[in-house]
C-alpha cells in the first residue's frame, strides 16, 4: 500500500473548501444542539411551574364522594333513619373486559342465575364505557373479601363498601320519614324546575335522593356536601391507585330531630294492627307532634331497594290504602266530633247554653231528621256529652253556617299547617261563600243544608291533623297553637308551635266545651271506653261517627256490620289530663264503624303511653290500674249517625230560618 | 507500537492495527447513549426488561459488533459498494411503490420471505455512499457550478420523490437534506446556495397547501398552533412539552415520570423517548445527553475532516448529516419546535431498523478513520 502523504490546502482545493465547510457544518450542528438545549432550558427551568401543573391535572382526577346522609332522630334521640354500611360488587365494560365470562366467574362468589346474568349483561353493554354497573350488593363480608381478593385478577371489577339508607323502624314512621330511591328524570327536571343547578353528586350511581316525607322536604339538609377523592389516573381515565393525599372531606348531612316520639308512634301501629286509620297525638302547651301515625303502613327499606313491580301493584292496590298518609292527605267527614265547633260557635255568639231542646229520636225539618237514641231534654252540654243530633240541627240553625265556619276555622279546621313536609290536604269548613262559588247555579246555602253541618256532615271535610289542633286549641284555651313536626334541623331548633298568638275566643266559653268534653267521657258516649286507669288522671273528649255513605242511597252502613269500605269512620278527639291539658289527640278509623267502640279505645291506649312517659304526670298517678278492654256488648254507642245529607237543596223545605 | 511503527509499508493493513484505530472513544458514546435508551426503556415499562429494554440493549450489542465488523472493512470496498447499494435502494423503492405492503396508509415496507424491511433506509446509506464516490471523481470547478451538477441533482430527486410518493415525508427530508448537505459540503457554489434559499422559501407554503396528505398538512398546521386543539391532532406535542417542562431541572426521578408512566405521552419507547427521559431525569439528564450526542457528531465530523482522501471525507460527513438531522428534527419535535414526524432520536429510541441503518453508517464512518491514510482509485487516476 501506499505512503501517507502530507497534502496542504493549496495543493488541493477540494479539500480545502470541503474543510473549511465541514468546519461550518460543525458550526451549524453546534448551533442546533445549542438551540435545543436553549429550548430545553426555556420548558424546563422557565415554565416548569406551568407544565407542571398540567401534568398534575392530566395525573389526578377527583372522584366524588358522597357525603353520609344525615340521620333523623326521635325526640329523645332515637334513631329513625340511619345509613348502614353496604357491600357492593360492580362490574364496567372496558378494553380488555370479556363481561360475559367475568360474571360467570362472579357467579361463583354471589349467588347470579343465568336470567339476572343475562340482564346485567345488557345492562354492561348499555352502561358507558367504564361506568360501574352494580351486580349484587349486601353482600356479608366473607363474599366481600372472597371477591376483593380475587379482584386483581378480574379487570373492571370492583367491590367496594357503600353507604344505604336504613329505616330501623320499619313501618312506624314510613309516612313522615318517606324514603329515598334512585334518582331518576323527574328529580332532575324538578331540580332545574327550582331553579337549583344540578349537584353532579345527583349522577353518582350510589346517591339516592329524598322522594317523600322529611326525606323529601329535607332532602337538601340531609344530603351533606360531597366530598372528592383523589385518584391517579392513566391517559384512558382508568384509575391508577388512590392518591390519599389530596382527599376533600365530604361534610355530613345535617341531623334532623323531630318532635315525634317512637314509644308512641309504636305504640299507635300496635293499636291499629292492621285497620285503617290515624292517630296524631300533640303536645297542647308546646304544639309538638308527639304521633303522626297512618296505618296501614310499608316497609320503607323496601323502597330503598327499589320496589319489583309486584311488590308495588300489592301496596297501590290494596283498598286499605297504605301508601297514603292519612293524617294528612285524606279528609273525613268529622262527625259529632264538630259539634264542639257548633258549640262553640253558639257561645261566641250569645247562644243560652241553658236552651233546651227536646230529643224524641225524630225531628222534622222539610223532612224525617233522625236521632239514634230518645234523649228527652237536653241542654246544650248534656247534648255534646250524649252526642244528641236532634239538639245540634236545632242548634246550627240557629246560628247559621257562616258562624259555625269562622268559629271552626279559627280552631284551624281547613287550615294547612306549615310542618316541614308536603302532603297536607286543606279539607273544607263550608259557609254561603263557598256554596255561592262552588254551586254557580244553585248558589243560595239553603235551610236544609245547616242541619247536616251542625252534626259535621254534608261538605265540611277535615284531616286528622286539623282535628288534633282543633282539640289541642280546645284544651290549651290561650294559644292559637300550631303544630310542629321538626323539632330542629342541624342542632338549630324550629318555631315553637307555641309562639303565635291568643285564640280569639272567650275563655269561658272554652271552659264550658272542655267541661262538656269531660261529661263525654265521664257520663257520656265514651264513659268507661275513655278511661285510662290512671288513677286521679282522667281523658276529656268527643266522639264522632261519620258517615262514608249516604245510608238512604242504600250503600252506607251503620256502625261496623256490611262491607267494610261502606261502614261508617269511627273518631274519636280527646285531651289529658283534664284538669291540666297537656296532650291533645285525634285517632280515625277509617270505615272502623263507632267512635265510641272503634277510636276510643284506641286514642285511650295511645294517650297512656303519652302519659305515662311524661314524668309529671306519673308523679300524680298514684297507683296505675290498668282497665281491661272492654267486651264489645257493654261498649256505649256513639250517637246514631245522622240522616242521609241532604246535599239536593229541593229536601230543604222554603221558608224555614237558617 | 511507536507511532514510527505505524509509518511502516503495510502496517496499517494488520487487522489488529486497524482494530486498535478503531475510536474507542465514540465507542463508548455510542453505548452510553444506547445504554441510557434501555434505562428510559426499562423505566417506562413499569420497571420491567420486557418488552423493550432487553430487546434494545440485545440489538445494540449485535449492531456494535456489526459496526466495527464494519469499520475493519477496507475503505476500497465501500467504494466499490457504492454504486451498487445505491442502484439496489433505487430498485428496491421502486419494487414499493409497485409490489410493496400498505401498513398505516403508506406503501413502505417490503416483504422478502421472513423479513419485511423499509427500501428508504438502504437509501439513506446509498445516497450517502453514491454521491460520495460521485464527487470522489469530480475536480472543484465542477462541484462548483456546472451542468455536471445535475447528475447528483438527478441521483439526490430520484429516491427522495420515491419516498415521497409512498407517502414518508420524514425520510424523504432525511434523504433530501443529507444529499443537500453533501453537494454544499463538496463545494456548491455559495451563489446557486442562496438561489436555492430563497427558492424554497417561495415554494414552501403552496406546498404545504397544495402538496401534501391531509395527514400532513394537519401536522405541519398543528405544529404552528398545539394548543389549538390539545385533545386532537396538537395532543401529542403538548403532551410532550408537558412531560418536558414538568420534569424542571432534576426531574421527577426515576420511574416516576407521571406523563409517561400513565400513558398520557403517544409513542413513548419510539419518537418521544427523550420526552420521557426529560421528565424523570430534568434539564441535567437532557443536557447531558444531548453532550453525548454533540459528541458523537464531532467525533464523526472531525474523522471526516482527517481522512486523506475525498470519498472517505464525503462518505464520513454525509453519515454524520444524516445523524445530526435525526437527532436535531427528533429533539425539535419532542420539545415543540417541529411538526410531528416519525423521526427517532437514534439510539435512545427503541426499533431495530434505525439503529441498524445508523451504526452500519457509523461503520462506515469508523472505516474512513481506520483507513484514513488509504488512497482510493476512480479509475480514472487517483484522487487523494
Amino acid at each position: 500500500m501506499s505512503q501517507p502523504h502530507i497534502f496542504f490546502e493549496e495543493v488541493n482545493e477540494r479539500q480545502g473548501v470541503f474543510h473549511r465547510r465541514a468546519v461550518l457544518f460543525g458550526g451549524v450542528a453546534g448551533l442546533g444542539l445549542a438551540a435545543l438545549g436553549g429550548r430545553l432550558a426555556f420548558l424546563q427551568l422557565l415554565e416548569s411551574q406551568r407544565y407542571e401543573k398540567l401534568a398534575t391535572s392530566n395525573q389526578f382526577n377527583f372522584k366524588l364522594a358522597p357525603a353520609p346522609r344525615g340521620i333523623i332522630v326521635d325526640r329523645n334521640g332515637a334513631v329513625l333513619a340511619a345509613n348502614r354500611p353496604n357491600f357492593r360488587l360492580m362490574v364496567a365494560r372496558d378494553k380488555g373486559v370479556d363481561p360475559e365470562a367475568t360474571l360467570k366467574i362472579l357467579a361463583g362468589f354471589v349467588p347470579l342465575d343465568d336470567i339476572r346474568q343475562r340482564r346485567l349483561l345488557k345492562d354492561i353493554k348499555n352502561a358507558p364505557k367504564r361506568s360501574p354497573v352494580q351486580v349484587a350488593e349486601d353482600m356479608s363480608w366473607e363474599q366481600f373479601s372472597a371477591i376483593n381478593v380475587r379482584a386483581p385478577e378480574l379487570p373492571g371489577v370492583t367491590a367496594d363498601m357503600g353507604e344505604v339508607r336504613v329505616y330501623p323502624q320499619g313501618g312506624a314512621f314510613a309516612h313522615v320519614i318517606g324514603y329515598v330511591a334512585k334518582v331518576n328524570k323527574e328529580d332532575v327536571l324538578a331540580a332545574q324546575a327550582a331553579g337549583a343547578t344540578i349537584d353532579p353528586i345527583m349522577l353518582h350511581p350510589s346517591f339516592r335522593i329524598g322522594k317523600q316525607g322529611v326525606e323529601k322536604a329535607f332532602d337538601l339538609d340531609l344530603r351533606g356536601k360531597a366530598g372528592a377523592h383523589k385518584v391517579e389516573v392513566d391517559a384512558n381515565g382508568r384509575e391508577v391507585r388512590e392518591a390519599n393525599d389530596g382527599d376533600i372531606p365530604s361534610v355530613p348531612g345535617k341531623v334532623i330531630e323531630l318532635t315525634l316520639d317512637l314509644d308512641v308512634q309504636l305504640r299507635a301501629e300496635e293499636v291499629f294492627g292492621a285497620e285503617s286509620g290515624a292517630a296524631v297525638v300533640m303536645d297542647c302547651r308546646t304544639g309538638d307532634i308527639l304521633c303522626l301515625y297512618s296505618g296501614p303502613s310499608f316497609d320503607a327499606n323496601r323502597f330503598v331497594r327499589g320496589l319489583t313491580g309486584a311488590e308495588y301493584r300489592a301496596l297501590a292496590q290494596y283498598d286499605h290504602k297504605p301508601l297514603f298518609n292519612k293524617a294528612l292527605t285524606a279528609t273525613y267527614p268529622p262527625g259529632s266530633t264538630f259539634k264542639t265547633m257548633v258549640a262553640m260557635a253558639a257561645l261566641e255568639h250569645g247562644y243560652d247554653p241553658a236552651t233546651v231542646h227536646v230529643c224524641s229520636g225524630r225531628w222534622s225539618f222539610g223532612r224525617i231528621w233522625k236521632c239514634d237514641q230518645v234523649h228527652g231534654a237536653q241542654d246544650l252540654k248534656s247534648a255534646i256529652a250524649t252526642s244528641c243530633d236532634i239538639y245540634f240541627y236545632q242548634c246550627a240553625l240557629a246560628i247559621g253556617p257562616d258562624k259555625i265556619a269562622e268559629t271552626a276555622r279559627k280552631f284551624g279546621l281547613g287550615e294547612i299547617f306549615d310542618i316541614g313536609i308536603p302532603g297536607q290536604k286543606k279539607g273544607l269548613v263550608p259557609d254561603t261563600a263557598y256554596k255561592k262559588r262552588r254551586f254557580p247555579k244553585d248558589p243560595k246555602w239553603h235551610p236544609g243544608e245547616t242541619p247536616s253541618m251542625g252534626i259535621g256532615q254534608g261538605y265540611t271535610n277535615l284531616n286528622p291533623l286539623q282535628l288534633c289542633v282543633m282539640t289541642a286549641r280546645i284544651a290549651n284555651g290561650r294559644k292559637a297553637l300550631h303544630p310542629r313536626l321538626i323539632r330542629s334541623v342541624g342542632g338549630v331548633e324550629q318555631k315553637s308551635g307555641a309562639a303565635w298568638g291568643e285564640l280569639a275566643v272567650a275563655k269561658e266559653n272554652l271552659a264550658f266545651v272542655r267541661e262538656a268534653m269531660k261529661a263525654v267521657t265521664t257520663v257520656g258516649t265514651a264513659a268507661r271506653v275513655a278511661d285510662l286507669g290512671l288513677g286521679p288522671i282522667k281523658m276529656a273528649g268527643k266522639t264522632g261517627t261519620a258517615q262514608a255513605y249516604s245510608y238512604g242511597s242504600g250503600r252506607g252502613v251503620h256502625g261496623s256490620a256490611g262491607a267494610w269500605v261502606l261502614r261508617d269512620h269511627a273518631w274519636f278527639v280527646a285531651y289529658a289530663p283534664y284538669d291540666d291539658p297537656r296532650y291533645a289527640i285525634s285517632v280515625l278509623v277509617e270505615h272502623g264503624g263507632f267512635g265510641a267502640s272503634a277510636a276510643a279505645p284506641r286514642a285511650r291506649e295511645i294517650m297512656r303511653t303519652v302519659l305515662l312517659k311524661d314524668p309529671e304526670v306519673l308523679k300524680r298517678v298514684e297507683n296505675p290500674v290498668p282497665l281491661p278492654d272492654l267486651p264489645p256488648e257493654l261498649q256505649t254507642e256513639d250517637g246514631l249517625p245522622d240522616a242521609p245529607t241532604p246535599l239536593t237543596p229541593t229536601a230543604a223545605p222554603p221558608g224555614r230560618p237558617a | 507500537m511507536t507511532v514510527s511503527a505505524l509509518t511502516r509499508p503495510g502496517e496499517r493493513d494488520r487487522p489488529i492495527v486497524k482494530f486498535s484505530e478503531i475510536d474507542w472513544v465514540f465507542v463508548l458514546v455510542l453505548c452510553l447513549i444506547a445504554g441510557a435508551g434501555a434505562l428510559m426503556l426499562f423505566s417506562i415499562a413499569g420497571s420491567s426488561w420486557t418488552p423493550w429494554a432487553a430487546a434494545h440493549a440485545v440489538r445494540f450489542g449485535m449492531c456494535l459488533v456489526l459496526m466495527i465488523a464494519l469499520a475493519l472493512l477496507d475503505l476500497r470496498v465501500w467504494f466499490a459498494m457504492a454504486y451498487p447499494i445505491y442502484g439496489m435502494g433505487l430498485l428496491l423503492l421502486v419494487a414499493v411503490a409497485a409490489v410493496g405492503d400498505v401498513r398505516l396508509g403508506a406503501q413502505r415496507w417490503l416483504t422478502l420471505g421472513p423479513l419485511s424491511f423499509q427500501p428508504s433506509e438502504v437509501m439513506k446509506l446509498g445516497i450517502v455512499l453514491a454521491l460520495a464516490r460521485l464527487y470522489h471523481g469530480a475536480p472543484a470547478e465542477r462541484a462548483r457550478l456546472s451542468w455536471w451538477l445535475l447528475i447528483p441533482a438527478a441521483m439526490v430527486a430520484a429516491p427522495v420523490l420515491l419516498v415521497a410518493h409512498q407517502p414518508d415525508l420524514g425520510t424523504a427530508m432525511l434523504i433530501a437534506l443529507t444529499g443537500l448537505a453533501m453537494v454544499v459540503l463538496a463545494g456548491l457554489s455559495w451563489r446557486v446556495i442562496a438561489a436555492g434559499v430563497v427558492g424554497v422559501l417561495l415554494v414552501a407554503p403552496p406546498f404545504v397547501l397544495f402538496g401534501m396528505h391531509d395527514y400532513q398538512r394537519q401536522r405541519v398546521l398543528t405544529f404552528l398552533n398545539p394548543e389549538s386543539d390539545p385533545s386532537g391532532s396538537g395532543y401529542h406535542i403538548l403532551q410532550s412539552m408537558i412531560a418536558l417542562g414538568s420534569g424542571g431541572l432534576l426531574g421527577k426521578g426515576y420511574g416516576l415520570g407521571s406523563q409517561s408512566q400513565l400513558n398520557f405521552l403517544p409513542e413513548k419507547q419510539t419518537d418521544f423517548i427523550f420526552a420521557t427521559l426529560a421528565e424523570e431525569f430534568g434539564f441535567v439528564g437532557c443536557v447531558s445527553v444531548l453532550a453525548l450526542y454533540a459528541a458523537a457528531i464531532f467525533m464523526a465530523l472531525r474523522t471526516s475532516y482527517v481522512s486523506h482522501s475525498h470519498f472517505g471525507r464525503l462518505a464520513a460527513a454525509g453519515t454524520t448529516v444524516t445523524f445530526t438531522l435525526y437527532v436535531l428534527i427528533n429533539g425539535a419535535m419532542v420539545m415543540g419546535l417541529a411538526p410531528v414526524v416519525g423521526v427517532p432520536m437514534p439510539m435512545l429510541s427503541y426499533g431495530g431498523t434505525v439503529m441498524l441503518t445508523v451504526m452500519i453508517g457509523f461503520g462506515l464512518v469508523q472505516s474512513v478513520r481506520v483507513h484514513r491514510y488509504s488512497e482510493v482509485t476512480s479509475g480514472k487516476g487517483t484522487f487523494v
